[in-house]
């Protein structure tokens, strides 16, 4: 702490804010090039600075602190062509206003995104695959915890909330995830399970998700092995913004009878509250959620508080520091499993009375500075602690205590607009204290260069490497090297094609390593495996991005990924043939298949289509069979049309039914008719009526999730929820 | 209009499909046929008792067997009860054995031939077996609301199979 503290005064020191020199003023507004209407939410950034900021609802911004010089301007919105006005010769003391007109382009083109390079660049210069969950999305749907808005992007999909990317991740309960979640840029993974809490992230501050497919350690490290997620939170907006959000909803009964176990209406509310408030150069954002969510089964009711807070300032236009809080305070009761697919929205008599009390929270801390116009680094430390106990009335049975520090240095250097070297350290300490796990220590350190060049017209090569070093309690220490490799050929202004290679690895977590438990948690024991290897996968992409015409944007790829020591929890047998269960590096497999995404904007963009449909062909090679917990077919498919102040939309989801499940965890956890499973086909509606009161922006929103009321596994012995009716209030004062 | 059709068509078909349904409400157990080998059938009077058992543990010792009949719930079960048996001197015999869900290890047919109340009075004379050529107890799971059917055994009195006490 006394560190940070230190680094912040030096930061603050050496700060030429205190020797400020006159800024000059850049203000304008940002309308669509066709209706002309103001355009809200638009990025508008001094390039080779930290001066920026995005539009009011009036399409307006103004910065304030542009230092004098020449300079060029980068607007940029999700939907619209990237604009750069240059040549803005701005004088001390001098107001500059300027109107910008963006062209309406389909949505998924010119987009920006930043995860896949450690930097922004226009999605259509990735060599991955890569699609992006944006704000608006999350509103529209009234996702209550991020989880839910991945639900809909392609070639994801979630075991409850485990994700899912193209295949990577069975059945773990979340236990060290395959996906990598980065929060703002750094690892956003629990230190004793290694599993992503998405509860602990504040929705309403999110900007959006990047979902990066494919084997991405290279540049992020472990846990990498299936993809990479980010989640962005939104920066301030000049001025006071005061926002707010209600929700409520409704379970409605299911179609069957013998699932209702409670006569009365369940329901599912929460409010959001957010202040923020940007004058020149400090700006502050503190936000409050509280939702209670009674479940649509018995003994799952879930009670959260949390906070959070951001406080940026920008010492100069070359450098800004951030810092941000988050705390989560819940309760929730104790589901596992099904007590049977007849009683399916009751647990089993033991765990009608346990409850888990979990309190979770990050400390984060950016600092930016742009050395020269060329030259840009970013310094990133954050503190991720979970604290939980899991309770049988008032008895406490387990906890776990895990704290996680970790730190990023990176620079991103630009030779010259074709050729950019990204470089950087990072390293993590974490300490886990738990009666499931025990008390274990863990430290890592990474370096990591990456140089995207284009040497020839038309070619952009990306190299890059990442040379890993863990160490985890008393087992010997381990180093990994994960290099990566990507090209884009741009086949003409409309289309590009890409291939990637890159590799991934995991370290099995101190839960994997060092759980033991008696007969409790399951009907069989749990014993540790401290001689668990490290997971590792290859993933190799070809795939293309192309707009046809005005309206049609395709992204298509086919995909292959292999992995090794895939770690399992395992049923095995003692001597006295006793069942047991352990993490065990089980299983060698291959991940094949292709995936095509369609967006078609009809009519100036009053009806959008998007299609999303990702085939896989899971193989476990050990087994010679189908990987366990993996679908085959996935597919999205949604529908949206907008006639301001009206909205409405419909989404589509099928998953296949999972072909192979792990008959011997059914059997003996035991999970009654787990092995129960069908297909996914559900149907989501929502419609959204914007309005103004007193000239304030307000908009109501109606959704209905499982419209058909689809009764259907995500995880096994785990029904999914029923039909579900959402009614939101959203309001903002500026 | 085709896809207004279409469109209309598919969710008529979506709303009409329940997806997951309640299995309907069975006294689990399992069930079968016990032959008995012809010829085989032993005197009347060694006859005191024949019964099928579950028995949730293997392998049993004579302590296991009074502890697990008696026992609270108990981990051995026996059919039709202790005061009925099953029919003697008949080719074979259907059987309905309503037990609690859990994972039944040991499975078979008992006989009871002195009139006393010990192990000393007891013998297995079929089992539920792994295949036609093994010795091997065959699991039998049986879930809740589940009736697990052709859990067959045969029963030769002049070829036992291996005792467990």
């Amino acid at each position: 702490m006394r560190a940070i503290a230190h680094l912040i005064l030096v930061l603050l020191l050496t700060s030429t804010a205190w020797t400020q020199s006159p800024f000059a003023i850049l203000s304008g507004v940002v309308r669509d090039d066709e209706s002309k209407q103001p355009l809200v939410g638009a990025n508008v950034i001094v390039r080779g600075t930290v001066v920026g900021a995005a539009t009011d609802r009036r399409g307006e911004f103004r910065l304030s602190r542009v230092p004098a010089g020449r300079h060029a301007l980068v607007v940029s919105m999700v939907g619209y062509e990237r604009k750069v006005v240059e040549d803005l010769t701005l004088t001390p003391g001098q107001e500059v206003r300027v109107e910008i007109e963006l062209r309406a382009v389909p949505i998924q083109t010119e987009q920006i995104v930043i995860t896949a390079s450690r930097r922004e660049q226009s999605l259509q210069d990735v060599p991955v695959s890569v699609s992006t969950v944006t704000a608006e999305i999350i509103a529209l749907r009234n996702h209550v915890t991020l989880d839910d808005a991945l639900r809909y992007v392609p070639g994801v999909n979630l075991l409850q909330d485990q994700v899912n990317i193209r295949g990577s991740t069975g059945y773990s309960r979340g236990v060290g995830s395959r996906v990598l979640l980065l929060l703002d840029g750094l690892p956003f993974l629990t230190g004793d399970t290694g599993e992503i809490n998405w509860e602990v992230i504040p929705v309403y501050e999110v900007e959006r998700l990047e979902v990066v497919k494919g084997a991405g350690s290279a540049l992020y490290g472990s846990s990498a092995l299936g993809g990479v997620i980010n989640v962005l939170t939104r920066s301030m907006q000049e001025g006071m913004n005061v926002r707010f959000r209600l929700y409520s909803g409704m379970y409605d009964k299911p179609r069957f009878r013998e699932w209702e176990w409670d006569s009365k209406a369940r329901f599912n509310s929460g409010v959001a509250l957010s202040l923020s408030h940007r004058t020149g150069a400090f700006g502050y954002l503190v936000s409050m959620h509280r939702s209670v969510d009674e479940s649509y089964r018995q003994n799952d009711a879930s009670h959260r508080w949390s906070l959070y807070g951001k406080v940026r300032y920008d010492l100069s236009s070359s450098q800004t520091i951030t810092l941000s809080a988050n705390l989560l305070q819940r309760v929730r009761g104790n589901f596992f499993w099904w007590k049977s697919l007849r009683d399916a929205t009751r647990p089993p008599e033991s765990q009608l009375d346990g409850r888990v009390e979990s309190l979770r929270g990050n400390v984060g801390l950016s600092y930016k500075e742009f050395i020269s116009e060329k030259f840009l680094l970013t310094v990133k430390a954050m503190y991720y602690g979970n604290d939980w106990e899991d309770y049988k009335r008032e008895i406490r049975n387990y906890y776990s205590r895990s704290h996680l520090f970790q730190g990023d240095v990176q620079g991103t250097y630009e030779f010259s607009p074709k050729n950019i070297l990204t470089f950087g350290v990072a390293g993590n300490y974490d300490m886990v204290d738990a009666n499931l796990f025990g008390k274990h220590p863990g430290a890592g350190a990474a370096l990591y260069v990456q140089d995207e060049l284009e040497m020839v017209d038309r070619w952009k090569v990306t190299v890059g490497a990442r040379l890993d070093w863990q160490k985890v309690s008393v087992l010997p220490s381990t180093t990994q090297l994960d290099p990566k490799i990507g090209i884009v050929y741009t086949l003409s202004a409309e289309t590009r094609l890409r291939a990637s290679f890159g590799s991934g690895f995991r370290y099995p977590s101190i839960s994997e390593l060092y759980i033991e438990s008696p007969k409790n948690i399951s009907q069989i024991p749990i014993v540790p495996n401290a001689q668990l290897k490290v997971e590792q996968s290859t993933s190799v992409e070809v795939g293309f991005n192309s707009r046809v015409g005005a309206h049609l944007v395709l992204d298509g790829a086919v995909f292959s990924s292999s992995f090794t020591n895939l770690i399992e929890p395992a049923v095995a047998f003692t001597e006295n043939n006793e069942p047991y269960i352990q993490f065990d590096n089980v299983t060698r497999a291959r991940i094949q298949g292709g995936e095509m995404a369609v967006n078609i904007d009809w009519w100036k963009r009053v009806f959008t289509t998007q299609i999303g449909y990702t085939y896989i062909w899971p193989r476990d090679l050990t087994e010679n069979a189908l990987l366990k917990f993996r679908p085959r077919h996935i597919l999205y498919a949604t529908g949206s049309f907008v006639a301001e102040p009206f909205q409405a939309g419909v989404d589509f989801r099928y998953v296949s039914r999972i072909d192979r499940i792990d008959e011997n965890l059914v059997r003996f956890a035991p999970i009654p008719q787990g092995e129960q499973r069908v297909a996914i086909k559900v149907v989501d509606v929502r419609c959204l009526y914007t309005t103004a009161i007193s000239s304030l922006p307000f908009r109501i929103g109606f959704n209905v999730n499982n419209l058909f009321n689809y009764h259907y596994v995500e995880l096994i012995g785990n029904l999914a929820p029923v039909r579900t009716y959402f009614l939101t209030i959203e309001g903002a004062i500026e | 209009m085709r896809r207004v059709v279409l469109a209309a068509i598919a969710c008529v078909a979506l709303a009409c499909e329940p997806g997951l349904t309640p299995p309907p409400d069975v006294e689990p157990g399992f069930g079968g046929v016990v032959r008995f080998e012809r010829g085989t059938w032993p005197p009347r009077d060694s006859l005191v008792n024949l019964w099928i058992f579950a028995s949730q543990i293997y392998p049993l010792d004579s302590a296991k067997i009074f502890s697990g009949l008696f026992s609270n719930p108990p981990f051995i079960y026996i059919y039709p009860s202790f005061t009925e048996n099953i029919s003697f001197y008949v080719d074979s015999v259907a059987y309905a054995f309503k037990v609690p869900p859990a994972t039944y290890r040991y499975v078979g047919v008992l006989q009871r031939f002195k009139d006393e109340i010990t192990p000393r009075a007891l013998r297995v004379v079929g089992v539920y077996v792994n295949g036609p050529h093994s010795t091997q107890p065959r699991e039998v799971h049986v879930r809740p609301f589940e009736f697990v059917r052709n859990i067959n055994m045969n029963v030769n009195f002049h070829k036992l199979p291996p005792q467990p006490f």
